[in-house]
Order: C-alpha cells, then sequence, then structure tokens
C-alpha cells in the first residue's frame, strides 16, 4: 500500500489530503482542514497532521508530500512545491475526469485554468494587483451586511431584483452596498447584485483561456451557492462543483505525490522515498 | 526541478561593460563640474547618438539614469519626491525618478549629472515622453529640441516621412553647432555612422547567435547588459572594440557548447521592459527553471538590427532618420510586434513567450492583453502575461509573479510529475501541443 500526501496552505484556509494506491486503484482516504493563521508552517503541519490521524495512518508512511498554495514554500516536511494552478487542475480532473476548464475562486484569487484530457494545464489567467471577483469581495460584502459567508449564500437566492454593482473594487463596495441599504434596498437584492458583479468580473476573466466545457469549479467560494448561480447564469452553463470543491488544490497535490511514490516504487526505492527526498 | 536557484553566471563582458559605464558616468561628472565637454539629454528609441559623436558631445540619456537608479534600489526615494511636487500616482515612473532625482540632485553612480546644454527629444510616440523633456528644459533652463518623428504607419517610411525628419536634423545641426563651438564635420559624421555600422553588424550577430542550443547568452537579462555600450559608445571605436570582443566572447561559448545557465531547459521569449527595481530576483525567477531567454523586444528599443538595418554612411542624414522612423521597435506598429515576435518564437525556436507589462509606459503595455490572446489562440504558443512595473518597486508582487512563473514553467514541463530525462527534454515532456507557427492571420506590415 501506498500513500502520499498534498497540502494546500492558503491565505485563509490549510487543506491537506492523503491518497492510497493499492495497485489498483488510487483512492482518497482522509482529508483535513485547518485556519492557516499567522503562523503557516505550523498550519501546513497541523493539516498534514490532521489528515494523517482521519486515515489512521503514521506520518511516516506517508511516501511523498506535495505542498501547494501560497505558503508552499513553508512546509518544511513536504518534498516539493508546486502552485496551487498545476494543483487546481489535477484536482479538478480527479473530482470530474470530463474537465475542460477550472474556474476557481478562492481568498485572494480567482482564476481561470483550461485544462488538457489528463489534467495538465493549457493556459491560465489570474486576478492581478487587486482583490475584485474574489473571495475577499464577498467576505467585505459580509461584513458590511453583517452575516456570515456560510449564510450569504442561501439568502442572496431570494433577491429578485439584483441591485447594479458598479464598482469593481474590493474597499469601495463597502460604500456602495451601505448607499444601496440608505435607499431602502433589500439586502438579499444587494447581495445578490454583489454576486452578479463578481460573476461578470470573473467570467470575462476566464474569457481570456479558451472556456470550454465541462467547467468544473474549486476554491473556497464553490461552496456558495448564490456565487454559483450568478456564474452560471453568466456563462449561460452549469457548473460541475463537487462537495470536495474546497479539497481540488491539495487533491492535484496528492495526485502528483502519489505519481512520485509510484516513480520511486519503479526504481525500487518506492518504500524509502520519504526518507530520501525530505528537505529538497 | 530547477538546477540552481540562483543566477551567479557573469562573462567578461560584464566586466567590461561595467568599466565602461562607470567612466561614461565619471565624464557626464566631469562635465558637470567643468562644463566640457556638453551634454545632451536624448531618449534611448532612435537615438542618434551619430550626430553627437561627430559633435565630441556627451550622451546624457534619463531613461539610463532612471534605470540606474531602479536597478540599484534607489527609485523610490526620487518618485515619491516627484509626487510631493505634483506628479499623479498614474504618471510613468520613469520621468518621476528622473524628475525627483534632477531637483534634489540624486545621481545613481554617486557623481554629479551635468545641466543639459541641449534637451533634444528625438522620439514623441509618447506624449509622456514630450512632457518629460519639457520638464527637463524647464527645471534645467536648457534649450530645448523636438524633434517631431512620425509614427511609423504604414509598411515602411514615405519618403517625404524620410524628408520631414531630415530637414529636421539639418536643423538640429546648426543648433550643436552652436552648443559645442564646433563646425559640422561631414568626414567626421560619416566615420561616426560608420562605426555604428560595425557595432550594428557584430550586434545583429550577436542577436542571431541566441538561436543556438543552448543559447551562449540570455537574450533579455544579458542583453540589457549590452545595451548601455550599445546607446552611449555605438558611434566610437570604443563601441566597435566592445562588440567584438563580445561577439568573441559568445562565439567561444558556443563552441564549448556552453549558456548562462547550467542547463537550458526552457527557451522563452520575452516582451516589455523588466522590473528594474527586483532585475535579480526576476532573472533568478528564470534561473530556477533553467529558462533563458532566448530573444526579446526589450533589446530592440533603442535599434532593430537582427533583420537587417544598417546606417549606412553613404547617405549618414537618410540612415539617422530611417533608424528613427523604421528601426526601433517603440516607432513601429503593432503588428510589426507581433511579426517580430513570432519570428523569435519560429527562429530562435522557443517554447513559449512571456509579456511583461509595465504599469508607467502606456506606449509599451497598451494592447499586451490582445497581443497574448493572439499567440495564445491563434498562434498556439504557451504564453505568460504578468504585470509590475519598469522603475516603482510599489507595483512588483513577488510572491504573485512568483507564482504566476512557476505555474507556466509546471505547465511547459509538467513538473515534478514527469520524470527527470523528459523534464531535461524541456518541451518534450510538455504534454502542450505545440501548433507550428504560421503567418498571423491578421496583416502583417512587413
Amino acid at each position: 500500500m501506498r500513500y502520499a500526501a498534498g497540502v494546500d496552505v492558503g491565505s485563509t484556509q490549510t487543506k491537506a489530503v492523503i491518497m492510497q494506491d493499492d495497485g489498483h486503484e488510487k483512492k482518497m482516504i482522509a482529508t483535513a482542514l485547518v485556519d492557516t493563521g499567522a503562523n503557516v508552517q505550523k498550519a501546513g503541519g497541523n493539516g498534514f497532521a490532521a489528515a494523517c490521524k482521519e486515515a489512521g495512518i503514521a506520518p511516516e508512511q506517508v511516501g511523498y508530500v506535495v505542498g501547494t498554495g501560497y505558503g508552499r514554500y513553508k512546509i518544511q516536511f513536504g518534498n516539493t512545491q508546486m502552485t496551487e494552478i498545476s494543483c487546481h487542475a489535477r484536482g479538478a480532473h480527479f473530482l470530474f475526469p470530463n474537465t475542460r476548464t477550472v474556474i476557481d475562486m478562492g481568498g485572494q484569487d480567482s482564476k481561470a485554468i483550461s485544462i488538457g484530457p489528463e489534467g495538465n494545464v493549457l493556459d491560465f489567467v489570474m486576478n492581478d494587483k487587486c482583490a475584485a471577483g474574489t473571495g475577499r469581495f464577498l467576505g467585505n460584502a459580509a461584513d458590511v451586511l453583517a452575516m456570515s459567508l456560510d449564510d450569504m449564500g442561501p439568502f442572496s437566492l431570494k433577491g429578485k431584483n439584483p441591485v447594479k454593482i458598479t464598482t469593481v473594487c474590493t474597499v469601495f463596495v463597502e460604500s456602495d452596498i451601505l448607499s444601496y441599504l440608505a435607499q431602502g434596498k433589500k439586502a438579499e437584492d444587494v447581495l445578490s447584485g454583489v454576486n452578479l458583479a463578481i460573476a461578470r468580473r470573473t467570467v470575462s476573466l476566464a474569457r481570456r483561456v479558451p472556456v470550454e466545457p465541462a467547467i468544473t469549479m474549486t476554491g473556497g467560494v464553490s461552496r456558495n451557492v448564490g456565487m454559483v448561480k450568478a456564474l452560471e447564469d453568466v456563462l449561460g452553463v452549469t457548473l460541475q462543483i463537487s462537495p470536495l470543491a474546497h479539497f481540488a488544490g491539495a487533491i492535484g497535490a496528492a495526485m502528483y505525490a502519489l505519481e512520485k511514490v509510484n516513480e520511486g516504487s519503479e526504481a525500487g526505492n518506492g518504500e524509502g522515498a520519504h526518507a530520501a527526498n525530505r528537505g529538497n | 526541478m530547477a538546477t540552481s536557484e540562483k543566477m551567479e553566471y557573469r562573462g567578461q563582458i560584464h566586466q567590461l561593460q561595467k568599466d565602461m559605464m562607470v567612466e561614461w558616468y565619471q565624464k557626464l561628472n566631469e562635465s558637470a563640474l567643468t562644463g566640457k565637454p556638453p551634454a545632451v539629454s536624448l531618449m534611448i528609441s532612435g537615438n542618434c547618438i551619430e550626430l553627437l559623436e561627430a559633435f565630441d558631445l556627451l550622451p546624457l540619456y534619463p531613461e539610463v539614469n532612471a534605470l540606474q537608479l531602479a536597478i540599484r534600489r534607489q527609485s523610490l526615494e526620487p518618485i515619491l519626491i516627484a509626487e510631493e511636487m505634483g506628479y499623479a500616482t498614474d504618471n510613468c515612473a520613469y520621468v518621476k525618478a528622473d524628475i525627483g532625482a534632477m531637483v534634489k540632485g540624486i545621481t545613481p553612480a554617486g557623481g554629479k549629472l551635468p545641466v543639459a546644454s541641449l534637451a533634444l527629444c528625438n522620439f514623441v510616440g509618447c506624449n509622456v515622453y514630450t512632457k518629460w523633456f519639457e520638464h527637463i528644459a524647464e527645471f534645467q533652463k536648457s534649450p530645448l529640441f523636438m524633434l517631431d518623428v512620425p509614427f511609423l504607419r504604414t509598411d515602411s517610411p514615405s519618403k517625404d516621412d524620410i524628408a520631414y525628419v531630415v530637414r529636421q536634423l539639418h536643423d538640429l545641426v546648426k543648433q550643436l553647432e552652436q552648443i559645442s563651438g564646433k563646425k559640422f564635420d561631414m568626414d567626421r559624421f560619416r566615420e561616426a555612422v560608420r562605426n555604428s555600422a560595425k557595432v550594428e553588424d557584430l550586434w545583429s550577430r550577436i542577436k542571431h547567435l541566441s538561436k543556438k542550443k543552448p543559447s551562449p547568452y540570455d537574450a533579455y537579462f544579458d542583453a540589457i547588459s549590452l545595451m548601455g555600450p550599445l546607446y552611449v559608445y555605438r558611434a566610437n571605436p570604443r563601441g566597435v572594440h566592445f562588440f567584438e570582443v563580445a561577439l568573441k566572447e559568445y562565439e567561444e561559448m558556443v563552441a564549448r557548447g556552453q549558456g548562462p545557465l547550467e542547463k537550458e531547459k526552457f527557451r522563452v521569449v520575452l516582451e516589455g521592459p523588466p522590473p528594474y527595481p527586483f532585475f535579480r530576483t526576476f532573472r533568478d525567477m528564470f534561473a530556477k527553471w533553467g529558462a533563458c531567454a532566448v530573444a526579446s523586444t526589450y533589446s530592440t528599443v533603442g535599434g532593430l538590427w537582427e533583420f537587417g538595418f544598417r546606417h549606412d554612411p553613404a547617405e549618414p542624414f537618410e540612415a539617422i532618420a530611417l533608424h528613427m522612423i523604421e528601426n526601433n521597435v517603440t516607432n513601429r506598429n503593432y503588428l510589426q510586434r507581433y511579426d517580430q515576435i513570432r519570428k523569435y518564437v519560429d527562429e530562435w525556436d522557443a517554447d513559449g513567450l512571456i509579456i511583461h507589462f509595465v504599469k508607467s509606459c502606456r506606449l509599451f503595455s497598451a494592447g499586451q492583453g490582445d497581443m497574448r490572446d493572439y499567440f495564445t489562440k491563434e498562434l498556439g504558443i504557451p504564453t505568460l502575461y504578468l504585470e509590475s512595473d519598469i522603475e516603482d518597486p510599489r507595483y512588483f508582487s513577488e510572491a504573485q509573479i512568483k507564482n504566476r512563473m512557476d505555474a507556466f514553467f509546471e505547465s511547459l514541463g509538467h513538473a515534478p510529475a514527469r520524470t527527470a530525462a523528459q523534464l531535461s527534454a524541456g518541451r518534450a515532456g510538455s504534454g502542450i501541443p505545440m501548433v507550428p507557427v504560421q503567418s498571423p492571420k491578421l496583416r502583417v506590415l512587413n
């Protein structure tokens, strides 16, 4: 039995996944989610340990660890690091093998990735120098409305007359929202308008890569049903969303790690791969 | 995976370049103290160094001062000074760094810089640049010569365009006679033009050496080092000597199969100026992946010579006009730039294109989003688009840029999931369909 792990240290949350290969099937056997906080290195370690515990294996049994996310270079126990772009592509492919486009919306990034039949990256675009169209934009809107992120999605679906949010600035959106509320607009209509504004921004970004079906959405924002609906309305297609979408980066990292374990095994040093590669 | 995290290569040519540029700054210091020789401020794009050489006048490039401040990480202070003076945040940071430094007497090399005896605005393609030179003239009380060079609007310059520039060059000669106190000498001018033609020939041969595998030098980062002598010493025998040495060094490297990197894994074409405040950091991001630039558009800002243009001593004024109008990348139209890049990718056999958008320079950067679409969608060339700035360190986000670079090279090499053998073969392991480069669907002008 071979084990590999992927640890995605994101700006807000750290995700860890353990993959298992019994020679016949590659299976995800554990996931773990911890807040990243200020200590990035610790968050990576905690996530990995939690995932190992969940899988019921000792960390030493894991043959290879790939780190991803902005904190990836701080994962000192890992074997190597890869960008979340490669990992989200691979993760989305694991979750939905028919995926050709990935839309990933995280805390600070939103990106669109065009992928090949094996989950390899063909092209990608990301937001630049600006958090508009990211989870942070939604977070700010939630703060103004004194609402939790989890409640936002279902609540926004009640909005029948979405307001027009013209600003794309994550900071100035707060004053836009306050101004609409002062005008007596319903909170659900304001929130629905916020979702549409982000969706339009994200889709215009995504259209810079060929947006080909099937489209899989990954990242934390994929849990927001209101945001997903807005994206589907603007795109005119249904998005594939796994309950594990949040873990796509960690899943992709774990898949790459599993390839490494198997490569090492074919080269005759499979079981010792983790020891030989530590600290790379 | 990567061979080396840091770029350590330094050839003898880098030392020679450094010595020559230090000497130039010493001459500028001497000029500031004694008034001799008089200095002329001018632009890099299509610079007419040959005319200055004919009068023994010293070139003073505000752009070089600005980039030298940035590369030494000294640009923010003069930028803030200029902003306090009222220059807007959105203004070109080259302008702000130069003006701020001028007002406060900050110089990149520590010595003094002379007051220009003439502010010669020899490139008007950028409105901001014309204002820059008006401000230099205003602040320094220098006479201003605005040389109106028409943009290249058609396949090649019309006779009228050339005559229009030549007529202005004759007016310029009269002004140079006044500030130098020397009579114009046609033979000296021809000699300067002849030197330039020799340098251009050597430079062009160097540019074509990067077709070799591995390329003996990085045609972005190392080419930038060679640009100093190219613009300051081109019309002088020192320039000829420098480029003879450079060509020899690179030819020897080709013979040894040696490049600037331990191992060349990726060959890329670079579009756009570099982030000078993070020049080394940016270079290391390439070195980490074994990526070598084999061609760049930025190294053709001062002149585009690798496709055949040379200054002609038989018609020196017309040659200068042709250089200004047609043979520098910034005065050419966008479709010609597309074609230039396409040739680089095709003939220099590159794996991909990296576009570096700089916030300061709208002239250079406008349209690069469409350029990215054209190269990825129309030609199927893997293209990465990055954003920061040429001069202002506040626009460089290291984590974001590194992330994009890493993702781009991961996608090219699919590392580390593929085997080392595939990775060392570079594009062989990419899994990315490389569409054969064909002529763009857009009309290409030459």
